[in-house]
Formats: C-alpha cells, structure tokens, sequence
C-alpha cells in the first residue's frame, strides 16, 4: 500500500458529524437522505464534497444549520460543533446562536438568493444588526465595508440598490457580504458558482479564498466540479448515496484514490479522456434512497465488485493519518484489484510531480 | 413617469367612452313600449304616446340623442329620471344613495381587511394546522354556500339571538351592526386566503431560505420578508375594491331595506331609465378604471422592479 505522507500536521477538527443519519418522511415512507456519514472540517482549512446529485451533499450541510426541510430529521449520530452536538439541538432559540452567526452559508443561485423587494444593504444589515448587536448606523457603516471588501464598489449606491439592479456575479459577491458580515467561524458554500459564468467563477473562488484567508474561516465546499475542487479545497470527501465513502487531502483522493466510486467518477472527468476515445461514464443509477441498502452502495453499478461487497457494508480503512476509505478493497483479504486505466494515469502524472518537486526541495516525496 | 400618467390616464377615457358609449347605443335598442307603464300605455292613444316619447327625446337620432347627453354632462347635468324617480335629477338620486353604500362598503373593507389579512398570515404561519384549517373551513363555507342563505340566517337568528332590529334604520346605529358583519364576511375569506395562498408561494422562495440561514428568528423572516413579498401582490387590488364599495350589495341592501345604490342598477334597467342606467355605467366605468390604474400607480410604488416608463424604456 503506497501511503504518502507529506505535509504539516493536520489542525483540529471544528465541525464534525459522526454517523451521521437523516431521514425524511415522505408520503408516509421513510426516505434515508445521508446514511451514518461521517466528516470532518478543521480549523480554517477548506473541505470539499463532491457527489452526485442526490447523494445527499446539500442535506448534510443544511443539517448543520438546523435548515432541513419540516419533514426531515437528524435520526441518529452526532455533530459536534465547538464542544456542542448540534444534532440534539431542537429549538429554533438553539439554532440562532449559530445560525448566520457562526455557521453561514450561501446557495447556488445567487438570482433567486436576494429578496428582490428589499435593498441589497438592508438584506446584508438585517443579519449584521442582529448578531454583532449594532445599532442603525453602526450596522449600516460595517455593511458598506463589507460590501467594499468584497468588491463591491460604489458601495454607498450600492447599499441603496435591488437586487434586479446588479449583475449575476455581483448579487453573489452580496450573498457572500451577507453570509461573512457577521463573521462566521464556518463558511458553507452550497455550489456558490454552478449558477454563474465561467469568467465570474474564478472571481468568485477567488473571493472566497481571500476572506477565508482574512478571517479565518473554515470552509465547507458542495460542488459537483471536481475541477472547482482542484483549485480551493485542502481536502475532499466523496459522496455516494448517503454516506462519505473516501476522504482526504485533494492530492490523497485526486492521484491516490481507493474507492472504485471514486475511480469512477475520476475516470468520467472528461479532462482526463483520451482523445479518441469514448468518454467514460459510470452505467446505471444510484440506488433509490427509500430502499435499505445492504453492502456498498455502490456495487451494483461496480463491474469489478467482490462478492462481500453485496453482503457487508465496508468499514472505513485508514489509507494514510489524513486519507480514508470506506472500500473492501483496502482489507488485506481483498484481491489486488487495480484502478481503471485512467486513474492510473493520474496518479503517474503525481509521481512524475512529486519526484521533481521532492528534487527540488530535497525532502518529503513519496513513501 | 409623467407621460406614463398621462398615457394611461388617455387610455382610460378611451375605455370609459367606449363602455359608455356601446351602453348608450344599446339601451336606444329598446322597445319604445318599455318607457310606460302598464297602465299608461294602456289609457294613452297614440298620439299620445308619441308626443309623450317626442318629449323625453327618445324618438331622436341615437347620435343626436348622444350629443345631448354628452353636451349635459359637460355642464354636469346627467339628466332625469324617467320612470323610476320620475323627473328628479339623476345626479341627486345617486348623491341620495350612494353615502349609504360607501359608508357601508368602507366600514366592512377596513373590517374584512384586517380580519382577513391577519387570518391570512395566521393560516400561512401555521400552514396545515388547526387555524389554517379552520380559516379553510371558513372560506370554503363562505364560498361553497349561496350566500342568500347565510345572509338570511345571519338576518334571521342573530338578530334574534342579540335582540338587534331586522332592518337598518339610520337613527339606530344597533341596526348598521349585522348589515356590516353581512358586507364584509365573503371579502374577509377572500383576504385571508389570497394572502395566505401568496405568502406560502413566497415562503418556498430561495430568499426566504438564505433570510434564514442569515440567523433571523422565523417570526422576522416572516413579518420582513414572507408578509411584506406577498402584500405586494396584493395591494394593486385595493383600490379599485374601495373605490367599487359605491356599488353597494343588493342582496344585503335589500335584505336590511337600506336605501343604496345595490338594487338601483337593475331596477333602472328593469323600467328602462335610461338616463339613471346611463349614469351609473359611466359611475362604475370611471371607478373601475380609475381603480386599476390606482393598482399599478400603487404596484410600482412598492415594487422596485416596475418602472413607470413607456414603452421606450428598456424591456426588464
């Protein structure tokens, strides 16, 4: 097993769900959404998740806010948040001490974010007033320097606008005003730039970063871009139906990946087709979620699956202190089975990498 | 925005003259024999009778006839009643009338509206609950049921039950109670669930959703943001719902003999008055259109996305 071991030591864990599981009840029928995942974000890293539609991404990380939908609850596990479980939480008195406050997000489409009969100033002073305790004018002066350090310029007229007044990129620059006015410990972005044009996409990762830099925070990415992953997050961590299935730092789960789940959606990435040839892309449909999945979810649409993988759920393996799998191939009674072509040829591209640069600096490298 | 005024304001009396006019124009239509009475047409000879028509003016060219309407109204002067009132002016049967209409009509509006609106935000906040439930009830019972019955019931027991009179005297300020509570019952329902159908709409609202992951408690995101989104979409009925309170009801008015404007319509159009039915289209035209262009004025007032502007402006 090829551990790579590089890099500083890894900070504390700031939000951090265990087992986590939550349920909706729909039509009387229990729908599991995220099935005992498991996740966790450190201090002022930026943490990636990448899944699929409908693997359960955008749940989990509204569970973190306490913002699931009436009819869906945390079942079971743990969130535990500064030394608070936030899963026992039930009141929504609870939730507003760390609601916008301390934990805030933004949404994908910044269009429909905004109140379109509210100024774009007010919306943002509304959250800041309330949580830093300010009054009108002290708000108001704080709201212009957030709207100014997110590159919002002209912000005094800026502050008098609606939100019709002001382009796609712009609105999202706002969202992300209002969600970082008050400061927040942990920032989740649901998808912020799916929505927008690929030139205002890069501003707005950029943007991002910076404030993340500024402030301190711990980010927490929901994308389906594994190309947006590449270029923000420290670390990802893959969804498959309901469940974390791999995590790790980017370098660990882009170019040393475990989990056929993984190699799969890896392979798919068309930056990495062969041109030529037909672009890979991984054949059936995800398990339906108001069924019990018995083993890995994913074995049914796994050409190479073992035989276990129908009947047992797979533990998680520790690939490496900072890189898990939840894969039956990692038990040392698996067969070697090796990664698709594709991933192969990542992880070469990795090696090539890592020799020059160990070279270069004359230290750490592969193991 | 002041050329948009003025546009609209032209279009207006466009319409209004068209309305008028087709109105007039088929009334001319009549039999001749419809302004007698029975017994009139009856003890008359003809000539009689054509020397009473040549003298209401209705054997003239229906464009002469037109012309002197239009050539009264400038003056002010809408005529006289021909059977109903005979020979009073019209302009004093409706000042007679319509007070009693108006009066009654903005009581139950201010009624029916703040019941009603804050019945629909309860409905809205507690959504497939006990209050909205019963708010459905409500409405639907309102609805469902002709409203001669509740009316009579309401006439009938309640009156009874309070020891208040049967009808509307107008030394007896008892007596306006139940002809009111009759005025604003169906416009209550029609509040409560407009409101709380646009309130639920703007609750599934992404906004609606960021608002609450900004931290604000449920009650501000729905007092700052869910109620004031959906009265937007309300407020451009208002005025032309107050300004229409002039028409009176006749169901009520009549149940309770109050002396409106209700009934005052289809009895003129009945007897074949033409002058009072001529005036009254030309009343409700001016305030229907005046209502729905007080609606936009108000629409664009409180949405920041509707711009006054012709139709030069750029297209949002």
């Amino acid at each position: 097993m090829t551990a790579i071991t590089r890099g500083a030591p890894e900070g504390p864990a700031i939000l951090e769900a265990r087992e986590l599981s939550i349920g909706f009840t729909l039509r009387g029928r229990r729908l599991a959404a995220v099935r005992r995942a498991d996740l966790s974000l450190r201090q002022g890293e930026t943490l990636a998740i990448v899944g699929e539609s409908g693997s359960g991404k955008s749940v989990l990380a509204k569970s973190f806010l306490g913002m699931l939908d009436k009819n869906g609850r945390v079942e079971s596990g743990s969130i535990m948040f500064q030394g608070q479980d936030l899963a026992r939480y039930t009141s929504e008195k609870e939730w507003l001490a760390i609601r916008g406050k301390r934990i805030a997000m933004i949404f994908q489409d910044p269009m429909t974010a905004l109140n379109p009969l509210k100024t774009v100033g007010e919306q943002i002073r509304e959250a800041a007033a309330l949580h830093r305790g300010l009054d009108r004018a002290a708000s108001r002066h704080a709201v212009l320097e957030t709207l100014a350090r997110v590159g919002i310029g002209e912000s005094e007229l800026r502050y008098r606008q609606y939100p019709h007044e002001f382009s796609g990129g712009m609105r999202q620059r706002a969202v992300i005003a209002a969600a970082v006015a008050c400061k927040p410990e942990v920032l989740i972005c649901d998808e912020p730039t799916t929505a927008l044009d690929v030139t205002v996409q890069a501003q707005i990762l950029d943007l991002i970063k910076s404030l993340q830099a500024d402030l301190g925070m711990s980010v927490l990415f929901i994308t389906h871009d594994l190309g947006v992953v590449a270029s923000v997050a420290d670390r990802v961590a893959v969804m498959y139906s309901g469940q974390v299935i791999e995590e790790g730092r980017v370098d660990e789960v882009f170019y040393d990946p475990r989990c056929p789940y993984t190699w799969a959606l890896l392979a798919s990435l068309p930056q990495l087709g062969v041109r030529g040839e037909d672009l890979y892309s991984i054949k059936g449909t995800p398990p339906s979620a108001f069924k019990t999945i018995v083993g890995d979810a994913f074995a049914p649409r796994n050409p190479g699956a073992l035989k276990v993988d129908f009947e047992y759920e797979p533990p998680v393996f520790q690939v490496s202190p900072s890189h898990w799998a939840r894969t039956w191939l990692l038990d040392p009674r698996a067969p070697a089975i090796e990664a698709p072509e594709t991933v192969r040829r990542l992880r070469e591209r990795m090696k090539r990498r890592e020799s020059g640069a160990s070279a270069a600096s004359g230290g750490g490298g592969l193991a | 925005m002041g050329s948009y005024i003025l546009k609209r304001l032209g279009q207006s009396l466009v319409t209004v003259v068209i309305v008028v006019v087709s109105v007039f124009m088929l009334l001319r239509l009549m039999p001749n024999s419809g302004y007698f009475t029975r017994e009139d047409y009856v003890n008359m000879d003809q000539a009689a009778r054509t020397a009473y028509l040549r003298n209401l003016g209705v054997l003239d060219n229906p464009f002469v006839q037109l012309a002197h309407f239009a050539g009264g109204l400038m003056k002010g002067d809408l005529g006289r009643s021909i059977s109903l009132y005979p020979r009073s002016p019209v302009s004093s049967i409706i000042a007679e009338k319509a007070p009693y209409s108006l009066c009654f009509g903005l009581a139950s509006i201010i009624i029916s509206m703040s019941l009603g609106l804050g019945l629909g935000v309860l409905m809205a906040r507690h959504k497939d609950g006990f209050a909205d439930w019963m708010g459905t009830l409500y409405v639907t019972v309102v609805r469902a049921i002709p409203s001669l019955i509740w009316l009579f019931f309401i006439q009938l027991w309640i009156s009874g039950l309070m020891g208040w009179p049967m009808i509307f005297y107008l030394d007896r300020p008892v007596s306006w109670i139940l002809p009111t509570i009759s005025f604003s019952l169906a416009g209550l329902g029609w509040y409560a669930i407009w409101l709380r159908r646009f309130m639920v709409d703007e609750e599934n609202r992404d906004y609606v959703k960021f608002a609450t992951s900004k931290g604000l408690p449920r009650t501000r995101v729905m007092r700052g943001h869910i109620l004031r989104n959906a009265m937007v979409v309300l407020v451009q009925y208002f005025p032309q719902q107050i300004l229409l309170t002039i028409a009176g009801s006749l169901l009520i008015e009549s149940l309770y003999n109050i002396p409106g404007m209700g009934g005052l319509l289809v009895s003129a159009v009945r007897q074949q008055d033409n002058p009072i039915v001529q005036t009254i289209v030309l009343l409700y035209a001016v305030l229907g259109v005046l209502g729905v262009f007080l609606g936009d004025l108000l629409m664009a007032f409180v949405d920041p996305r509707i711009k006054l502007a012709d139709c030069s402006g750029k297209g949002a």
